[in-house]
């Protein structure tokens, strides 16, 4: 690729995709806000969505060409190393005075972690909730650092900062089906090089990334 | 000729490019449907939360403000040093300014305690982005009274007390208004440091700016709403500023040279 | 009378002030600018601290006293009058007017704010707001200094009465001599730090101790070589005139002669006066119904009168003559 390309992805890629395509310019942050963005004519060549809904919504505008599902993910709860409100199991986060930090709704992962509370009858966990974070780095950030006693991210996201937070495994039943879709802004400058790497990204190199970091196989 | 027409056409555009981005704003949307936007719950609780947050780190500012900017006023050996310690905010980046907060105030930062998260520290972080405003515009106020007439109320009796409040705060009243409306419009309009320090939750941290941040994803239009009650606000502020005569500091100026 | 005892020292830039002064009724300091006048009033009100020495009224140690708790009423020579505040709360502000706007004839100004008046309003209402406050002492800083030369001989001969009034120990600083002579008892002269001579201002004229007392107060000051010829002193001045002088001295001296006792003549005419100068007429001024008239080196002051007579104002050489029981001799 000569032509350097201008992608929006989702913040959970912010590692694994320069990792797969290392020059071009990126733009990671809560897949809602970039829909925004291209909404007001942001100058993306593609756009990568931790959820289908959101890129399916631009293509129904025109905005972008027909998105294509190219790696899933799961939610994992984190809490920090020294777990100062103890939690153990992922109903401990409904506890009384637990700060617990998710995404804000319309951020994927904030829909995600509603769902998961909802299958597993937490639903008042929510009343924990001491900030509505914009992407999902935010909400890994503040539990990293200690000043959160739990949170919701996905488990790509828990491997980056290994060390400083500990994992809770949510069981498979209770996790949405976390899809990730691709597509190329209609408005691109560089359309047929932005196809180009949307067909690379499905190819078997950077699948094997994508699974190395964490990620699950689109199925 | 030549030169009147380039100082002419320079200020236009510089006036133009200053003006245009807040004019837009309210000819995007129009003022029915601005209107009814701010009837969103979204919208009203934000706005209380701002007000709220704004009230109390305004209070703050000006309380432990002046007294500092009273003892700045003066010379000493590491004033210097000291004011530029007391600026420094105002150049970090409010980001910056927030993580200095969670390691200052976090719950695993210098002094442990539990202000994450609340609306204390919405107010910590207004206050520590806007406060320096106010001090440097205090302190230059405090400067600015004759040491003279300092002078005379002290040899007239009066103990330094009752000297600061006959004479240097009357004296000093213009700037410090006009250091505190800045301070309280910059503190509005905080964001950084809030979303980092305070978090983002609605009707308790969410302010109108982080609102209009996470409407902005959501529903433009009510993003736009919000920002037009900021730039209202802001705009109402600076004007009570520039129009109240009884504050304005040239009378005095001119009137303390003999 | 209660007297105002200031005996201390104070590093100021490039000297060090010290001085020992009893002020008992009007003293007056005057000097040169930046010989630490107005340093020493401001020692004296509490608003600087002496580095050594202390500050004491009628027996009592004003030294570790704040300004506040000094009964001092300190002028400044700006007036430093609140401009927020109208002349009536200005006076009003260390105590009650009681007749003190009346007296300073500023009744009518109550309600003016300052900036509305004139210098010599101002004056008065600084002088007044001192006043309210029923000091023991009075410091006056240049008192006359910020009015233009009409106002101020008018001023002057008021505040001369005001003093005399009042009867406080006051202290009075200013640059102009005139303005001392006229307005106190005693006249200090401050020079870099250090009082060169203390006297009653017609004791500064007739005995001034040094050069610069001499030429500060008015007088002629010429230099020359002194030696002993007879029962005089024979001065060689610079261009090889000799004049004679009753006083005592060898080697450099000052000579000091004022303008009131040279007299100018057309002709020479022989008498007892020993020292002539003979010079062109550069300049003639008149000073009120005297005329000051510049021959060569010196200033000689005569009546208008005889100025007409001898047609000075048409230049010319004259005769100055003066005798040596009036010249002084001074160290430089």
């Amino acid at each position: 690729m000569n032509v350097l390309l201008t992608i929006f992805a989702a913040a959970s890629l912010t590692n694994v995709f320069p990792h797969i395509a290392p020059k071009e310019h990126y733009s990671f942050a809560g897949s809602n806000a970039l829909a925004a963005q291209i909404q007001q004519g942001a100058p993306a060549d593609v756009f990568a969505s931790a959820n289908t809904s959101i890129p399916f919504q631009l293509y129904d505008q025109g905005l972008v060409e027909k998105p294509v599902l190219f790696t899933r993910n799961q939610l994992v709860l984190i809490v920090p190393r020294s777990n100062p409100a103890n939690i153990h199991s992922v109903a401990d986060v409904a506890k009384p005075g637990v700060k617990l930090v998710v995404a804000a709704t319309g951020v994927p992962v904030g829909d995600y972690t509603r769902t998961v509370l909802k299958n597993m009858n937490l639903g008042n966990a929510l009343n924990n909730v001491v900030s509505n974070e914009t992407d999902v780095r935010e909400v890994l950030a503040k539990v990293a650092l200690g000043e959160a006693d739990a949170g919701f991210v996905y488990v790509t996201d828990a491997r980056t900062v290994r060390g400083k937070v500990a994992t809770i495994g949510i069981r498979w039943a209770a996790q949405p089906r976390v899809s990730y879709a691709v597509a190329v802004v209609s408005t691109s400058r560089h359309k047929a090089a932005a196809r180009a790497w949307v067909k690379a990204l499905l190819g078997k190199t950077a699948q094997a990334k994508l699974r190395a970091a964490g990620f699950l196989p689109v199925k | 000729m030549i030169r009147r027409i380039v100082v002419f056409g320079a200020s236009f555009v510089g006036i133009g490019f200053l003006v245009l981005p807040v004019v837009a704003i309210f000819a995007r949307v129009p003022p029915g449907r601005l209107v009814s936007q701010l009837g969103n719950g979204a919208v009203t609780d934000a706005l209380r939360v701002s007000v709220e947050t704004s009230a109390v780190a305004q209070a703050l500012v000006l309380l432990v403000g002046t007294p500092t900017a009273v003892v700045l006023a003066r010379r000493f050996p590491g004033r210097e040093l000291l004011v530029a310690l007391v600026e420094l905010p105002l150049v970090l980046p409010p980001a910056v300014a927030g993580i200095g907060l969670f390691a200052a105030f976090g719950r695993f930062g210098l002094l442990h305690t539990s202000i994450p998260f609340t609306k204390l520290a919405v107010v910590f972080a207004v206050a520590l982005v806007s406060g320096p405003l106010y001090v440097r515009a205090a302190i230059a106020a405090f400067e600015g009274v004759d040491e003279n007439i300092v002078a005379a109320s002290r040899t007239l009796g009066a103990g330094p007390t009752r000297t600061f409040f006959r004479v240097v705060l009357p004296l000093a009243r213009a700037g410090l208004a006009a250091g505190a409306a800045l301070a309280l419009a910059r503190g509005l309009g905080e964001f950084g440091a809030t979303i980092m320090f305070a978090g983002s939750l609605r009707g308790v941290t969410e302010t109108l700016p982080l609102a209009v941040y996470s409407e902005f994803n959501v529903n433009f239009d009510t993003a736009l709403a919000i920002s037009a009650l900021l730039v209202a606000l802001s705009a109402a502020l600076l004007i009570a500023l520039k129009w109240r005569p009884s504050l304005s500091i040239s009378r005095f100026r001119f009137a303390a040279s003999s | 009378m209660a007297t105002l005892a200031l005996d201390f020292a104070l590093p100021l830039r490039g000297f060090e002030l010290s001085l020992a002064l009893d002020v008992e009724r009007t003293v007056a300091l005057v000097g040169p600018s930046r010989a630490g006048k107005s340093t020493e009033q401001r020692v004296a009100a509490g608003l600087a601290r002496p580095a050594r020495g202390s500050v004491r009224f009628d027996g009592e140690d004003w030294t570790p006293l704040p300004p506040e708790r000094r009964s001092v009423g300190l002028v400044f020579q700006d007036y430093a009058l609140f401009p927020h505040l109208d002349v009536r709360r200005n006076v009003a502000y260390a105590g009650e007017p009681d007749g003190l706007l009346e007296r300073l004839r500023i009744a009518h100004l109550a309600r003016a704010k300052p900036a509305e008046l004139s210098g010599g309003e101002r004056q008065r209402v600084a002088l007044a707001r001192a006043l309210a406050r029923r000091p023991k002492v009075l410091l006056l800083d240049e008192p006359l200094a910020a009015l233009d030369a009409h106002t101020k001989a008018e001023v002057r001969h008021e505040l001369a009465e005001l003093l005399r009034e009042l009867r406080l120990p006051t202290l009075l600083v200013t640059h102009d001599y005139e303005d001392a002579a006229a307005l106190a008892d005693e006249v200090g002269v401050l020079v870099d730090g250090g009082l060169r001579q203390l006297a009653a201002p017609s004791e500064l004229v007739a005995q001034p101790r040094d050069g610069f007392v001499a030429s500060f107060t008015g007088a002629n000051l010429l230099h020359g070589e002194a030696h002993a010829t007879g029962g005089l002193t024979q001065v060689q001045l610079g261009d090889g005139t000799c004049v004679y002088s009753t006083d005592h001295a060898t080697g450099p001296v000052g000579v000091v002669v004022y303008p009131w006792d040279v007299s100018l003549a057309r002709e020479h005419a022989d008498d007892s006066a020993l020292n002539v100068l003979r010079a062109e007429v550069t300049s003639v001024v008149e000073v009120g119904n005297r005329v000051r008239v510049r021959v060569g080196p010196l200033t000689a002051e005569v009546t208008a009168a005889s100025a007409q007579r001898l047609g000075l104002r048409d230049g010319g050489r004259v005769y100055a003559t003066f005798k040596a029981t009036g010249t002084r001799l001074v160290p430089l």
